[in-house]
């Protein structure tokens, strides 16, 4: 009886000495090849801790409409899913980039891409042709005497924009057959279809109205 | 020696406060509602009816001095009031006002202008 209990003991560490030299095994191989996995996917992947300062230009905090978090400020990371899904970025975080801006301090996208700040890709689609942008100025005449004339650039447009975004159910092309008013502007007619919407808003008049016009008592 | 000290303060601060009262009591409060239609001909084209400016709204959150007499003459017709001088920051466009988020902004034209065509 005895020595059958010592011989049993005997088997029970032996037994369990196998089942630790194996599970340390297992572990070993495991980690190392963790570790060829982090060193495969390069110095990128390392989770750095940042700490938000609002003030802080590069650390902005992106929010999504819903005012969630939707990422932060750093352009070499991929983008949230919030921005995915196609919501917008948070204007406040936006604001504060130090991109160009208008006199009313909006951002000027316009200028952002004279200046090749940004490059955005002509299509989500990649084996959609990019089209030249059209540069064709339209002078589009104020109706009043006192209200400057309107130079209209196709070549902005176009750069955004299809022809047929605009032509011909919003405007039709061709010259004198749009009557054009401020009224249907700010009703969402014409330029309203955009502007105040999607495109930077009615509230700068000198953004369109540039061309001077001369008042008729100066036209004597 | 002090009391009478005291008293003339006191008569000094009374006076003051009189008088203030007086000099708001005389000011003009001037008129309720202005008509603007000095340039009748060109509104007509743009399809717009005179400016029709309430006077009285503007004096529940201004003061005087706020417009005059930098931004607007107190006599009438001395300002050659434009929709281009607005644009360009001028009167009723001037920087604090209806070019600032602080007031309307000036393309909603008929908020200011009467028969405006199309206006919903």
């Amino acid at each position: 009886m005895k020595a059958s209990s010592t011989r049993n003991v005997l088997k029970v560490a032996l037994l369990s000495l196998v089942a630790v030299v194996g599970l340390s095994m297992t572990c070993s191989i495991g980690v190392a090849e963790s570790a060829t996995a982090k060193s495969g996917k390069g110095d990128a992947a390392k989770p750095a801790e940042k700490v938000i300062d609002p003030t802080d230009v590069n650390s902005v905090i992106y929010l999504d409409t819903s005012g969630k978090p939707a990422g932060v400020g750093d352009p070499n990371r991929p983008p949230s899913v919030a921005y995915r899904a196609g919501r917008g970025w948070h204007p406040a975080a936006l604001s504060a980039t130090n991109l160009p801006r208008d006199r009313y301090g909006l951002i000027n996208w316009a200028q952002i891409v004279r200046d090749n700040l940004i490059k955005p890709r002509p299509s989500l689609d990649p084996t959609e042709e990019e089209m030249d942008p059209l540069d064709m100025d339209v002078l589009i005449e104020a109706k009043g005497d006192y209200v400057d004339n309107v130079i209209y650039p196709h070549k902005i447009h176009t750069y955004w924009l299809k022809c047929e975004v605009c032509h011909p159910q919003i405007f039709i092309p061709a010259q004198g057959q749009n009557n054009i008013t401020m009224v249907g502007i700010v009703n969402g007619q014409w330029c309203g279809r955009c502007h105040s919407k999607i495109a930077f808003p009615l509230t700068d008049c000198k953004r369109c109205h540039s061309s001077p016009k001369k008042p008729p008592e100066a036209k004597k | 020696m002090r009391q009478s000290y005291a008293l003339i303060t006191c008569a000094i601060m009374a006076a003051s406060v009189m008088f203030c009262g007086a000099a708001f009591a005389a000011h003009e409060p001037g008129p309720g509602k202005l008509v603007l239609d000095s340039k009748a001909a060109s509104m007509s084209k743009a399809g717009v009816g005179p400016v029709v400016f309430p006077h009285d709204l503007h004096k529940q959150n201004l003061k005087c001095s706020e417009c005059h007499p930098n931004i607007f003459k107190d006599q009438s017709k001395a300002n050659d009031i434009s929709m281009k001088k607005n644009m360009e920051g001028q009167f009723c466009g001037s920087p604090n006002c209806h070019n600032s988020p602080k007031a309307f902004p000036l393309y909603q034209c008929a908020n200011c202008h009467t028969n405006v065509k199309g206006a919903k």
